[in-house]
C-alpha cells in the first residue's frame, strides 16, 4: 500500500529535480507541430493537429529538459505587465509570475493568467490562405505575396494610392507600427489608421490641445500617491485589473475616496465611496456640475490658475449654467451626490483624474475630454505627483502606435503632415522628399486659405469612416477614388459601428487582406466568393521588440517562442510586401534586413533619430534592454531605479527621454511637473499655441521648473531662441551645423534639447493650459445631446453639429440624424463596454479556451423594469435592434447594474450577423471557441467632431423578446 | 509545522477571474473543470462583492470524512490531498465539501464523472514529485518547489492569498488596520464637512 | 460548523486590532460578507462565470448536514440494523428451529410458481443481492475491507463495485417491475385473513393460521419490496443521471431517501431470505423448481390448497429419490 502522507516542503529536492531530470523521448512541441505539416503536405487547409494531441505533447515535455526564463510584456492592455515564460525545448511550458516588476509585481487578470495558451494557438490561422469559389484554399507566402501586391499595383493605376486603406494595428510593437506608418507614407497615401482613432482619439485631441501632449500625464504607480480617485466611463476592473492593485493602495493607506460616475454600476463602482450614475452622454454636464460646486465654494486653486492656465474665465462662464437643478436635468444626478464627490475631490489633493472609452466615444468626445483636463487644471492637480489625468489606454501598444502616427492625420512623433514634416522624415529616412512626395497622387482634394493643398499634406480617411470611404458617392468623397482595397493588418471589424453597412463595405471591395494571428470576423462577414486572403502574423510573443505602455514607458519583449504553424511576424510580412511592390531599398535603406527579416534594434534606432517631440529618442535598444534585465531595481512608488545599472532612470524611460541615448535623460515620470528638474523628468506645460492671443499672455507667468535658468515662461526653443539667450555657443560644433535654422523637433543633433535641458528649460517652452481651444468647434467644452437620443425636450437646448460636407475627405452628417425623433420607436440608450475576459474584438481571447469558458454567451443588460415591460426573463434570447434598424439575437440579463432606460452590451463578440451563425464561414480549425453577435452590429453613426471618434457609447435601441 | 490556507479578501477581490485561468494554465485543466471560481453576491447592486473559492484546505476535511475509499490525505504542510488511483469517482465529496471544491471530469449518465480533480495548493498529489504522472494527474507541484500556488501569486490585486496561516493573519490584520483607521479617518472627515 | 472551523484562524485575527467605531463599520462591507458567510445569515448564491452546478454558491450550507447524517447516522445505524435484524434471526432460530412439514412430505407436487415468474424472481432477487452488496460495499467498505485488502485493493473493489450499482440499478428497475406485474394480482390484500394472521403472528410461534396463495407476511414483503423498493429505484435514478443540472442539495436528499430506503429493504429481505430457505422444510425447492409439496401447501396456504389440490401430479421417481425422505432431517441444521 502506497505511503498516503507526503511532505511537500521539500524544496531541495525539488530544484534538484527541475535542473537534473530529463525525460527521455520527450517530444519538442514545435518539431512536433513542423512534422504535423509536412504530414498536411499541400493539401487543402485543415486541422493538423487536434487539441488532443497537442495537450499530450505538453505534458511530454512538462516533467523534464531545461527550462529558459523568458521575460516579456503581456499583450492584452496598456498596464504593460511583466511576464515570465518558461521555455523547455522551444515550448511554453510554464508561466511564472514576475514579482520583480515594477508594474504588476507578479499580478495578471484572467487575460494575463492565460497568456500561455499563445504557445498553443491551436485556433490559430494557420497557413496563408485566400478565397476561391467561396472556399478557403491553402497558398504559400510567395503566392500570397506576389497576388497580393499585383492587385495594389493595378489598383495604385487605376484609381491612385489612396484607393487602398492601410489599416495597422495597436498589437504591433513600436517598430512594426513605424515601419507600418512609413510603408502607407512611401505607398503614397495618408490613408492611414488604426484603433486608436476609435478609441482614444479625442483624449489625445483633446488633451494635446489643453497642455501640449495627448496622453497619460502621470503613472499607474503614480497612483499611490494619489489622495483622491475619480474615474469617469472607466472600469478598470474589466478592462485594466492589474491597475486596482495601485487604486487599492491609494484608498486603503491613503484613505484616498474612490469616485466612479458611469451610468452603470461598474464592478468597480462596487468598491467606491461615491458612485454617481449619468444618463449615457452627459458627461460635460456632470463635470461642469462638480465645477459649479468648485467655482461657488472657492475650492479652485486660484494661484496655480493664474500661473499656469489660461481660458478659465471662458469655463467658469459655461459652468455658471450647470447648477444642480440643471445638472440633475441633464444627467439625473441628483445634487447631494455631486457636491459629495466634488468636495471630496476637493478635500483630498492631489487627486487624480482617470477616463477611458466611456468618455472618449462620443460625438462631442472632444469636449468631454476637454472638460476632464479643465476639472484638474481648476483643482491644481496637475503636474504633481498623485495627480495628473491617469488616461488609462487600451491595447498594450495604443500609446505605441499612436506615438509612432499609425493615423491618417499625423506621422509619427505628432509631426503632422505638413511639409515640413515630410521633409523632417525625409531627412530621419535618408530619403529625397521629392521621390516621397511623388508617390502620392499628383492633384489637390482641398483648399486651404485660397489654395490648394497637395494630397499628401491632406489627412487621410479614418478607420471609423472606411466603411464611407467605400460606400459613398464618388462625388462626395475628397479624393480620386474610392477604397478599393482594405489591408486589415490586425484588426477586429467587430470593434467598428454600424455592422451591417461595414458588411455591404466588405462586399463592394475588390480586394481584402486580413493579416492577423486570427481570420478575424473580416474573414466570415462578407457573402464574397474570392478576393479575400489570409494572412498569418504572428503573436508578439513570437518576435521581440519595444511595447509603450499606457504610463509612456517602453518595455523590452523578448520572443518566447519561434512563429508557430507558417505565421511570420509583422515586420517580416511588411518586408516581403514592400519588396513585391518595389518599396524594399527605400523603406530599409538604414536598417539592416537579415534574411527577410529588417533588424528589430536598427528600427529602433531610426525611431530614436526622428521622434524629437515626444522624447522618443532617449529609449535606445541597449537601455531597454537594461531596463528589462533589472525589473526589481525599480522603485514600486516612484519608478525610479535605486542603485543597478540603470541607476535613476524611471522605469521605460518614459516618453518625453529628451535628447540622444547619450545623454541619459532618465525619461519624465510625471508630465508637466515643474516640482523637478527637466534634467530629471520634470517638464512645464507645452507652449504650442503660440505667446499670446488677443493680448493675452499664453505662457507661464511666475511658474517654471526647478532649476530653471529663465524664471518665467519662455517660447519653444530653436536655434534663434538659443542664440536670443546667448546659449547658442554651448552647442558643441557639430551640433551648431546640425541645429543651425533647426528647432527642438527638427535639431537631428538633439543638440537645442540638450542645452535647454542644460539650462533647467523644456525644450518645448513653458506656457499655460489652455481650458478654452479656440481652434476647435467649440472652443469651451458644451454639452451636447447625442445624435440618437431619448430626450427630445433637450435637443433645443443642446443641439448637436450642423452636418459638413468635407470633413477628414467625407460628409459628415450630424443636425441631419437628429432632427428625427427615434425615441419612440427606440426607447431604451444602448450603451457598451468591455469584459475581463476578453480583448478588443475578442478574436485572441475567444480562441483562448481557458478565457473562452468564462464567457461563453453574448448578452445585454437590462435592468427589471423594462424587462418586465418587454416580457423579458433573465436569460431569454432577445432581440436587441438599434435605432438604425440592424438588430442583433443575444441573451437578456436581467440585472440592476444599468439603469432603467439603459441597455449594454459587451463588444467582443463577432461570428454572428443578425441572428445568423457565421462558424462555418471561418476557415476549418480557426473558429473561435466562442462566437455571438457583434455589439456594434446595432451600434450606429455619430463621430466625433475632432477626430471622427465613432459615437458607441451612446445610441437607441428597442429590445424584443426572440 | 506549517498551515496552509488560501484567504481571499473581498474588499480587494474585483472578480477579474485571473486565478481561475492562472490555475488553468498552471494545471491544464480541460475545459468545464474549474479547482477555482469566483463568486459575486450581489452583482450589480449595492454591496456587491466577489470572492475567488476553491478547496480551502479544511483542517477537519468533510471530503476526506466521506469519501467511500478514503482517498484524501493531508501533508505536513495541512493541504488536503486526494489519490486518484484510489479515486472511484462516486461524488460524495462535492455533496460535503462547503466550497464546492471537488470537480469532475464529466458528468454522465449512470453516474460517469471520472476521477475527483481538486484545487491540490498546488501541491501534485502522492506520485514522485515532479514526474509527469504526477503532473498529468495533478498538475503542477509548486509548493515543492518553494512556490506558493499561482492563482494567489498572479492575483491582480492582492485579494486572494495563501500560505501559512500565521502570515496570513499577519497580513490581513494589517489591512484591516489600515482599513479601520481610513475608515475612521473618512468618518470624521465627513462629520467635519 | 466546518466553515467556523476553517474561518477560526480569520476571527481570530479580525478580533486582534481595536475595533473601529461600529457606526463605520460599514465601510468595508467585505468584511461583513466573509462574517454573514460565517454565520450563515447573508446570502451565499450569487453569480460565477463558471457555469457548473452549485459553482455561483458560495458555501454549500447542506453539506455539513449531509456529512454528519453519513457520518454519524447512516454507516453506524445501517450497520447496527444489519446486525440487529441478524441477532434477531439467530435467536429466532434457537428458539424455533427449522420448521419442518407437520405430516412429511405427501408425494404430490402442484405446481405454485409459472417459469415467468420464477424467472422473475430470480432475476430480481439476484439484482438485489449485488446491489445490496456492492451498496453496502460502498458504505462500510472504508471500515471493514480497507483493513483487509488495503486502499488501493479496496479501491478496484469499490470500482467494481460502484459500476455495477450504476449499471445494475436500472435494470433492476425493470426487473422490479416485472416482478410486480406477475405477482400483484394474489397479493392484493384480503383485509379479514390478513389481520387475522396478524394478530396470530402468523402462525410463527403456534399453530398454523389459514391463507390462501399468500399468507399477510408476505403480502407485507411483497408491498414493502414494492413501495419501498419504488423509493430507492426513484432516488437511485436521480442519483445515477447527475446530468439534469441536479443541485447537491437534491442529490443529498436523495440519497437520504435511496439509503434509507435501501437498508430497509435489506434488512427486512434477510426475514425473507430465512424464511424461504432455511426456516421452513421444502420451502426453498418452491421457488427453485416452481412445484411445492402438497403437504406443504396444506401446512402453509390450506385455502390455497384448497383451490389448486386437484392440479397436483406425482412426483417422479427420481425427484422423489433425489430429495431426502421426509422425516429423516431433524432440526440439527445450523440456522440461518
Amino acid at each position: 500500500m502506497k505511503k498516503l502522507i507526503k511532505s511537500s516542503s521539500s524544496v531541495d529536492k525539488a530544484v534538484v529535480a527541475k535542473s537534473c531530470k530529463s525525460v527521455p523521448g520527450a517530444i519538442s512541441r514545435r518539431t512536433f507541430l513542423r512534422n504535423s505539416s509536412l504530414m498536411a503536405g499541400g493539401a487543402a487547409l485543415a486541422t493538423t493537429v487536434s487539441p488532443v494531441m497537442m495537450k499530450k505533447a505538453d505534458a511530454a515535455v512538462a516533467a523534464g529538459g531545461k527550462i529558459d526564463q523568458v521575460k516579456t510584456i503581456c499583450t492584452h492592455c496598456s498596464v504593460g505587465c511583466g511576464i515570465i515564460a518558461e521555455v523547455q525545448n522551444g515550448v511554453w511550458t510554464g508561466q511564472e509570475p514576475a514579482f520583480d516588476h515594477p508594474f504588476n509585481k507578479g499580478a495578471h487578470c484572467a487575460k494575463g493568467a492565460a497568456i500561455r495558451e499563445h504557445g498553443h494557438g491551436e485556433r490559430r490561422l494557420k497557413y496563408p490562405t485566400k478565397l476561391v469559389d467561396g472556399k478557403w484554399k491553402k497558398i504559400s507566402w510567395d503566392e500570397a505575396i506576389n497576388e497580393i501586391g499585383d492587385k495594389m499595383l493595378e489598383i495604385r493605376d487605376k484609381s491612385g494610392p489612396d484607393s487602398v486603406f492601410w489599416l495597422g494595428s495597436a498589437k504591433f510593437s513600436n517598430e512594426q507600427a513605424y515601419l507600418f506608418r512609413k510603408f502607407a507614407g512611401m505607398w503614397g497615401t495618408n490613408n492611414v489608421d488604426h484603433q486608436a482613432r476609435i478609441c482614444h482619439s479625442t483624449t489625445v485631441a483633446g488633451v494635446a490641445n489643453t497642455w501640449g501632449y495627448g496622453a497619460m500625464t502621470n503613472s499607474y504607480n503614480d497612483i499611490h500617491f494619489s489622495k483622491s480617485i475619480l474615474l469617469i466611463g472607466s472600469n478598470p476592473t474589466e478592462a485594466h485589473p492589474v491597475a486596482l492593485q495601485h487604486i487599492f493602495k491609494a484608498k486603503e493607506e491613503n484613505n484616498a475616496p474612490v469616485i466612479v460616475i458611469d451610468p452603470r454600476y461598474t464592478r468597480t463602482a462596487a468598491h467606491a465611496n461615491h458612485y454617481l450614475k449619468i444618463r449615457p452622454g452627459t458627461d460635460v454636464g456632470i463635470i461642469w456640475g462638480m465645477m459649479w460646486h468648485i467655482f461657488e465654494n472657492g475650492w479652485e486653486d486660484k494661484e496655480f490658475i493664474r500661473q499656469r492656465v489660461y481660458g478659465m474665465d471662458d469655463v467658469m462662464k459655461e459652468v455658471k449654467k450647470w447648477n444642480p437643478k440643471e445638472v440633475e436635468r441633464v444627467t439625473g444626478v441628483p445634487e447631494d451626490q455631486v457636491y459629495a464627490a466634488t468636495k471630496a475631490m476637493a478635500d483630498n489633493r492631489p487627486g487624480t483624474f482617470i477616463w477611458c472609452m466611456g468618455g472618449t466615444q462620443h460625438t462631442i468626445g472632444n469636449n468631454n475630454t476637454r472638460a476632464y483636463c479643465a476639472f484638474q487644471l481648476a483643482l491644481g492637480n496637475m503636474g504633481v505627483s498623485g495627480g495628473g489625468a491617469n488616461i488609462f489606454r487600451g491595447h498594450d501598444n495604443v500609446q505605441g502606435a499612436t506615438d509612432l502616427g499609425v493615423l491618417s492625420n499625423t506621422l509619427p512623433g505628432y509631426y503632422g503632415l505638413s511639409a515640413g514634416s515630410w521633409k523632417h522624415w525625409s531627412r530621419v529616412w535618408d530619403l529625397d522628399y521629392e521621390w516621397v512626395k511623388g508617390q502620392f497622387d499628383g492633384g489637390s482634394y482641398e483648399q486651404s486659405k485660397g489654395k490648394d493643398v497637395h494630397v499628401m499634406n491632406t489627412k487621410g480617411i479614418p478607420v471609423s469612416r472606411w466603411i464611407d470611404g467605400v460606400l459613398e458617392d464618388k462625388e462626395n468623397i475628397a479624393q480620386k477614388d474610392n477604397l478599393k482595397a482594405m489591408l486589415f493588418w490586425g484588426h477586429a471589424p467587430n470593434s467598428q459601428t454600424r455592422g451591417v453597412e461595414q458588411k455591404k463595405a466588405m462586399d463592394a471591395l475588390e480586394m481584402m487582406v486580413i493579416i492577423d494571428p486570427y481570420p478575424t470576423a473580416s474573414a466570415v462577414m462578407p457573402d464574397r466568393k474570392d478576393g479575400i486572403y489570409l494572412l498569418p502574423a504572428s503573436t508578439q510573443m513570437e518576435t521581440y521588440g519595444s511595447v509603450t505602455a499606457s504610463n509612456r514607458s517602453f518595455q523590452w519583449r523578448s520572443k518566447v517562442v519561434d512563429p508557430l504553424f507558417e505565421s511570420l511576424p509583422d515586420h517580416v510580412i511588411m518586408y516581403k510586401l514592400a519588396k513585391k511592390l518595389g518599396l524594399e531599398e527605400q523603406m530599409f535603406k538604414n536598417i539592416q534586413v537579415n534574411g527577410e527579416e529588417p533588424l528589430v534594434e536598427d528600427v529602433l534606432r531610426e525611431i530614436n533619430r526622428g521622434m524629437w517631440t515626444i522624447g522618443y529618442t532617449g529609449q535606445s535598444p541597449e537601455r531597454l534592454k537594461k531596463h528589462q534585465e533589472n525589473w526589481g531595481t525599480f522603485n514600486y512608488d516612484t519608478l525610479k531605479a535605486e542603485g543597478g545599472p540603470a541607476d535613476g532612470d524611471y522605469y521605460g524611460l518614459p516618453w518625453p527621454s529628451w535628447g540622444t541615448p547619450e545623454m541619459n535623460h532618465p525619461g519624465t515620470p510625471n508630465l508637466y511637473d515643474t516640482s523637478k528638474n527637466v534634467a530629471d523628468g520634470g517638464l512645464t506645460f507645452r507652449a504650442r499655441f503660440g505667446v499670446e492671443r488677443n493680448g493675452t499672455n499664453l505662457l507661464a507667468e511666475g511658474s517654471f521648473g526647478r532649476g530653471s535658468d529663465i524664471k518665467d515662461g519662455y517660447p519653444e526653443f530653436s536655434a534663434d531662441v538659443l542664440k536670443k539667450l546667448g546659449w547658442w555657443d554651448d552647442l558643441t560644433a557639430e551640433e551648431k551645423k546640425a541645429a543651425e535654422g533647426k528647432n527642438w523637433k527638427t535639431d537631428l543633433s538633439g543638440g537645442i534639447q540638450r542645452v535647454a535641458i542644460k539650462h533647467g528649460c523644456s525644450p518645448f517652452g513653458n506656457a499655460k493650459a489652455r481650458a478654452m481651444v479656440w481652434t476647435f468647434p467649440d472652443p469651451v467644452p458644451i454639452h451636447r445631446e447625442p445624435l440618437y437620443t431619448s430626450r427630445r425636450d433637450l435637443v433645443e437646448q443642446y443641439p448637436t453639429y450642423e452636418d459638413r460636407k468635407s470633413f477628414w475627405r467625407l460628409p459628415t452628417r450630424y443636425k441631419s440624424i437628429q432632427a428625427t425623433d427615434h425615441s419612440k420607436d427606440y426607447p431604451i440608450i444602448l450603451t457598451s463596454g468591455r469584459l475581463v475576459e476578453y480583448e478588443g474584438g475578442g478574436d485572441e481571447s475567444r480562441s483562448n479556451p481557458w478565457l473562452a469558458e468564462l464567457q461563453q454567451d453574448m448578452f445585454v443588460e437590462i435592468h427589471p423594469r423594462d424587462a418586465n415591460n418587454a416580457g423579458i426573463k433573465d436569460g431569454d434570447d432577445v432581440w436587441v435592434e438599434g435605432a438604425e434598424s440592424a438588430k442583433v439575437k443575444v441573451k437578456a440579463m436581467v440585472t440592476r447594474r444599468v439603469g432603467s432606460g439603459v441597455a449594454f452590451m459587451p463588444f467582443h463578440f463577432a461570428g454572428h450577423m443578425q441572428g445568423e451563425d457565421l462558424r462555418d464561414k471561418y476557415p476549418e480549425g480557426a473558429d473561435p471557441y466562442v462566437l455571438g453577435e457583434a455589439a456594434n452590429t446595432a451600434f450606429t453613426y455619430g463621430y466625433d467632431s475632432v477626430t471622427q471618434m465613432q459615437e458607441s457609447k451612446c445610441s437607441l435601441c428597442r429590445i424584443t423578446k426572440a | 509545522m506549517a498551515s496552509m490556507k488560501f484567504y481571499c479578501d473581498a474588499e480587494r477581490c474585483i472578480e477579474c477571474n485571473a486565478c481561475v485561468t492562472a490555475c488553468k494554465n498552471e494545471h491544464d485543466i480541460p475545459w468545464g473543470v474549474n479547482r477555482r471560481r469566483v463568486v459575486t453576491i450581489k452583482d450589480g447592486e449595492q454591496g456587491e462583492r466577489s470572492l475567488s473559492v476553491a478547496c480551502m484546505h479544511c483542517a477537519d476535511a468533510p471530503c476526506a470524512a466521506v469519501c467511500p475509499v478514503d482517498c484524501f490525505y493531508t501533508t505536513g504542510d495541512g493541504i488536503v490531498l486526494h489519490d486518484k488511483d484510489i479515486c472511484i469517482g462516486c461524488g460524495y465529496c462535492f455533496y460535503a465539501c462547503p466550497f464546492g471544491a471537488p470537480q469532475f471530469p464529466e458528468s454522465s449518465a449512470f453516474s460517469s464523472r471520472g476521477k475527483m480533480d481538486k484545487c491540490t495548493f498546488c501541491a501534485g498529489g502522492p506520485e514522485e514529485d515532479h514526474t509527469s504522472e504526477e503532473y498529468k494527474k495533478y498538475g503542477r507541484n509548486r509548493v515543492s518547489e518553494g512556490k506558493l500556488p499561482l492563482c494567489a501569486e498572479m492575483c491582480a490585486t492582492k485579494a486572494l492569498l495563501a500560505g501559512d496561516a500565521d502570515v496570513l493573519s499577519d497580513i490581513y490584520r494589517k489591512r484591516v488596520i489600515n482599513r479601520g483607521a481610513s475608515a475612521f479617518e473618512w468618518g470624521v472627515n465627513q462629520l467635519k464637512g | 460548523m466546518m466553515v467556523c472551523l476553517v474561518m477560526s484562524v480569520f476571527q481570530a485575527q479580525a478580533a486582534d486590532p481595536p475595533p473601529p467605531p461600529a457606526s463605520l463599520l460599514s465601510i468595508n462591507p467585505g468584511t461583513d460578507l466573509w462574517r454573514e458567510v460565517r454565520q450563515r445569515d447573508g446570502e451565499i448564491e450569487g453569480i460565477s462565470q463558471v457555469k457548473s452546478p452549485g459553482a455561483n454558491v458560495l458555501v454549500n450550507v447542506s453539506g455539513q448536514s449531509w456529512r454528519e447524517y453519513r457520518m454519524q447516522e447512516l454507516v453506524p445505524k445501517a450497520g447496527a440494523a444489519i446486525m440487529i435484524v441478524l441477532i434477531i434471526i439467530a435467536i429466532f432460530r434457537l428458539l424455533r428451529g427449522r420448521i419442518m412439514l407437520e405430516n412429511g412430505r405427501s408425494g404430490i407436487k402442484i405446481l405454485r410458481f409459472s417459469t415467468s415468474q420464477r424467472a422473475a424472481h430470480w432475476t430480481t432477487a439476484i439484482l438485489f443481492v449485488v446491489l445490496s452488496l456492492t451498496g453496502l460495499t460502498l458504505l462500510l467498505g472504508r471500515k471493514f475491507l480497507i483493513p483487509v485488502f488495503g486502499a488501493e485493493g479496496f479501491s478496484n473493489i469499490a470500482v467494481a463495485a460502484k459500476f455495477l450499482h450504476d449499471y445494475l440499478g436500472p435494470v433492476f428497475m425493470l426487473a422490479l417491475t416485472w416482478l410486480f406485474i406477475l405477482f400483484v394480482r394474489d397479493n392484493i390484500p384480503s383485509p379479514k385473513l390478513d389481520l387475522q394472521w396478524f394478530l396470530k403472528g402468523g402462525g410463527l410461534f403456534g399453530k398454523h393460521v389459514s391463507s390462501d396463495r399468500y399468507n399477510a407476511g408476505e403480502k407485507l414483503w411483497f408491498w414493502v419490496a414494492s413501495i419501498v423498493g419504488l423509493a430507492v429505484i426513484i432516488s437511485g435514478l436521480v442519483l445515477d443521471f447527475p446530468i439534469f443540472g441536479q443541485t447537491r442539495a437534491t442529490m443529498e436528499f436523495y440519497h437520504w431517501v435511496h439509503s434509507v430506503s435501501a437498508i430497509i429493504l435489506i434488512v427486512v429481505s434477510f426475514g425473507h431470505i430465512y424464511m424461504g430457505t432455511a426456516a421452513l422444510e421444502a420451502t426453498f425447492e418452491v421457488m427453485k423448481t416452481g412445484y411445492c409439496d402438497a403437504n406443504w401447501a396444506k401446512d402453509h396456504h390450506d385455502l390455497w390448497y384448497e383451490k389448486v389440490k386437484d392440479t397436483g401430479e406425482p412426483v417422479s421417481q427420481t425427484q422423489a429419490q433425489a430429495s431426502p425422505a421426509p422425516g429423516q432431517r431433524q432440526s440439527t441444521e445450523p440456522s440461518g
